[in-house]
């Protein structure tokens, strides 16, 4: 019995909610495309069109009615950010404060380049330095190593396995 | 005396004999007293044993339904069935740290046991550090943060288990995680010892490599398996968020990831010893900052952060144990230059270079988005939002990267590769990849972006098949075993080498179904009265009504759908909205998903909605491609388990000698 009602409760909970989709198309994919640049505010990290959540799902209905009402994606966008602050945004925007993290994004992997090539120039310019150390080995001794080093080619060949 | 305090007593005894255990690993390894050691080794047995009673103290707790124990109450509920009742262990923070460290004490006796003979050496800085991290949880989990808290008198029934952790993957995303962000602690321990201890030649770098490799291995196992219960259960169509909790998973991943191919650098030429102990002690520190995150809610605001009660402690922990494994990495300098030079630009240690760059670029950009709310929050105090297109835009070109290094790297010969050699192994490959990218322009693709990334995916898959090749026909050249067997015995004979490249291949095929699902995934909104049929894309749906499910706990609401393609029936799909008691606020979707051939593409449907009129609201996404994610993952473990298996047994000739005819290439 308890059950029961509670279900039909649910029921007339979520009736609330889902809403009939409109028939024009455009707008309803205006809409979701909306929904994605927005971050449901109860979720973890979900936009409002990925999330099942009921307010997710108001938010939707609002986005909707707006866009019935003529108004741009800028306008409703402008709507919610002054409603829950920027942080409705999933996408930091590319201006003020937040554009530090795309700077960041940007300067990470330059540095690394820079620190790769300089490593890189290093190393081979050490090698270059110290190539004549190489005659440390008598001429036997570089007969010997050699003939090994033959050998063992001749080995991988065979194997083809290097 | 009541279950609880058994367990607490267990927990505070561990915590004192681990102590002990360092104290003696310290001494032992300072004196010169192996006795001490040995006692120390002891002490590790028996901290795994102690862990281990209030583990199943906390089981048992949890199985009984004991309402006297806060977390008991607290995470889960008379009428939840077995499974969800066990999922209660690391539902919680205190059950998660317990876990953790019981995954920790009991993997320290399995090392134990394994390698205390071979790397005896080793043993007093590994028993050390171990004792440490151990004595940090231990004394968070008695005396901070204890799942055996209790009430005065034994509540009547559990506030019962967060629903969206009710599901299946819940038996194995969390546990995974959990143990893979304490793996990181071995490998971390050996490469202490060997800092403390000052031998610093080739002996350590085997166990590094072998518990790294078993660290990322569980690590990525449990970012799989969150990918998976993402996409099955949380109901969005996708199956990776770049939410913070998956960001900081990745993160000592991808780091060890680094690790495990840069480390090949130091194996065969001695290069890069200074920056691979880096990437030890950066994963560890990243698993950490990783457990840190998800237990201490930082991430969500400042304020949740001030008020967790494991927050700073563990922020402390993470700060020491910094300071000291660089101070200490410092302090060794001098012992670690390197044995040889870059020769080439064109050369597998440059391409390891390159791979390690790419890999921590994507590491580092994922960290600065994840961390920078709070960057924002602390300076001006205003929050903002670092969602998926930050990510995919940032670490889109470097993944893309990664993936024509990974074709491209193997090809490559250590030293120096000449460019004759580079282009006779490069062509097939290439072509392979310049086919892909001709044929799917031509059939119509026409985002120059998802046909560029398909082609570089085929050029790898180009360039691993044609290493396959490659060492089945030299085998079969040699032994004229049939083809099959060849590959047997080809990957039998060398795991390290073609696990790896079964990984390298479970990459791609994550790949093409991350490229596919992320610029092909279609969406709709759908809704439908009972009995109509509606069409999307190739698909048609007919509306069969909607029914309820009362279940323990549980009211489920089923709208089946009935699908097809073109004249195919392809069966029916049944999502649900699954309410739980005590949380009716956050209904959890049942998604239902079919996988079409022969395109592959998932027909992934949930309700979102209903009305009065017997009408329902669906929401149907078309994902391509998305079920090569999963096949990758099972090639992922085959590979791992593949190149993990019984490397100890036969230590590789050249880690073990400096191979002397490599002085004698430069020259020649």
């Amino acid at each position: 019995m308890l059950k029961r009602s509670l279900l039909a409760l649910l029921l007339v909970l979520f009736a609330a909610a889902a809403t009939p989709v409109s028939a024009d198309g455009h707008l309803e994919r205006q809409a979701l495309e909306i929904g994605k640049q927005l971050r449901c505010p109860v979720c973890q990290n979900l936009s409002v069109a990925d999330s099942s959540s009921q307010l997710a799902e108001q938010m939707r209905e609002l986005i909707r009615k707006r866009l019935e009402a003529g108004e741009s994606r800028e306008q409703i966008i402008a709507y919610f950010v002054e409603r829950y602050g920027e942080e409705i945004l999933l996408d930091p925007p590319r201006q003020g404060f937040s554009q530090l993290v795309w700077w960041g994004a940007l300067l990470i992997p330059l540095v690394g380049v820079v620190l790769v090539v300089v490593v890189v120039r290093d190393r081979l310019r050490q090698r270059e330095a110290e190539a004549p150390a190489v005659a440390f080995f008598s001429e036997e001794e570089r007969q010997r190593y050699e003939s090994i080093l033959a050998q063992e080619i001749e080995q991988a060949e065979r194997t083809r396995l290097w | 005396m009541r279950l609880g305090d058994i367990g607490q007593i267990a927990l505070v005894v561990a915590f004192a004999l681990a102590a002990y255990g360092l104290v003696s690993a310290a001494l032992g390894g300072v004196h010169r007293r192996p006795e001490m050691v040995a006692s120390a080794r002891g002490a590790g047995y028996g901290v795994a044993l102690l862990v281990s009673v209030a583990s199943l103290v906390l089981l048992a707790a949890l199985l009984t339904k004991d309402f006297t124990l806060r977390y008991v109450y607290e995470n889960t509920s008379r009428d939840a069935p077995l499974d969800v009742t066990l999922s209660g262990f690391w539902g919680g923070q205190a059950g998660s740290l317990l876990f953790w460290a019981w995954a920790l004490a009991l993997l320290g006796a399995v090392v134990l046991a394994v390698e205390f003979r071979s790397y005896r050496a080793l043993m007093p800085g590994f028993l050390g550090t171990l004792f440490a991290i151990q004595i940090f949880f231990l004394a968070v989990l008695a005396f901070v943060s204890s799942p055996f808290q209790q009430h005065p008198a034994a509540l009547p029934d559990g506030r019962g288990l967060n629903p969206l952790l009710w599901d299946d993957g819940m038996r194995i995303h969390p546990p995974l995680l959990l143990a893979g962000y304490m793996s990181f602690s071995v490998p971390f321990a050996f490469a202490m010892a060997a800092l403390l201890s000052g031998r610093l030649r080739r002996e350590w770098l085997q166990p590094v490599r072998r518990w790294m490799l078993v660290a990322w291995g569980i690590q990525g196992a449990g970012l799989l398996a969150g990918a998976w219960w993402a996409y099955h259960v949380l109901g969005w169509g996708g199956y990776w968020g770049w939410d913070p909790v998956e960001n900081v998973a990745l993160l000592p991943w991808l780091t060890a990831t680094a690790f495990l191919h840069s480390v090949m650098a130091q194996e065969r030429r001695g290069l890069f010893k200074v920056w691979n102990l880096g990437l030890v002690i950066a994963s560890f520190a990243l698993a950490i900052f990783g457990t840190f995150v998800v237990r201490s809610g930082v991430l969500a605001s400042v304020h949740s952060f001030a008020q967790s009660t494991v927050g700073p402690v563990f922020f402390a922990f993470l700060g020491v144990t910094l300071v000291a494994a660089l101070c200490l990495l410092f302090y060794r300098l001098p012992q670690l230059p390197p044995e040889g030079h870059l020769d080439s630009v064109a050369s597998r240690e440059a391409s390891f270079l390159l791979n390690n760059f790419l890999l921590l670029s994507i590491a580092a950009a994922t960290f600065w988005g994840t961390i920078f709310p709070l960057v924002s929050e602390l300076t001006r105090g205003a929050k903002v939002t670092v969602g998926g297109p930050f990510y995919q835009q940032v670490n889109g070109p470097l993944a893309l990267g990664l993936l024509v290094l990974m074709g491209l790297g193997p090809l490559l010969a250590w030293r120096r590769t000449s460019l004759m050699a580079l282009w006779r192994n490069v062509r097939w490959p290439l072509a392979a990849g310049l086919l892909v990218g001709i044929v799917l322009f031509a059939l119509g693709v026409q985002r120059g972006l998802a046909a560029l990334a398909f082609a570089a995916a085929a050029f790898t898959l180009g360039s691993i098949g044609l290493e396959f090749w490659r060492g089945v026909r030299a085998r079969r050249a040699m032994t004229g075993e049939p083809r099959p067997v060849a590959l047997w015995h080809l990957v039998a004979r060398a795991r390290r080498r073609y696990g790896g490249y079964l990984v390298h291949l479970s990459m791609v095929l994550i790949a093409f179904g991350v490229i596919g699902s992320s610029f092909y995934q279609t969406e709709h909104v759908v809704t439908f009265r009972k009995g109509e049929t509606h069409s999307v894309g190739r698909y048609t749906f007919t509306y069969q009504g909607m029914a309820e499910h009362v279940e323990p706990g549980v009211v489920a609401i089923v709208a089946p759908l009935s699908a097809a393609d073109g004249a195919t029936a392809l069966g029916t799909l049944a999502p649900e909205r699954r309410i739980h008691r005590n949380w009716e606020q956050q209904p959890v979707s049942g998604v239902a998903y079919q996988t079409t051939l022969p395109w592959l593409e998932d027909i992934y449907v949930i309700l979102s909605g209903w009305g009065d009129d017997g009408s329902a609201t669906f929401r149907i996404y078309i994902n391509p491609l998305v079920s090569l994610i999963w096949l990758g993952g099972a090639v992922f473990l085959l590979g791992t388990l593949i190149a993990a298996w019984p490397a100890a047994a036969r230590p590789r000739a050249s880690v073990l000698r400096p191979a002397p005819q490599e002085v004698l290439v430069a020259e020649a």
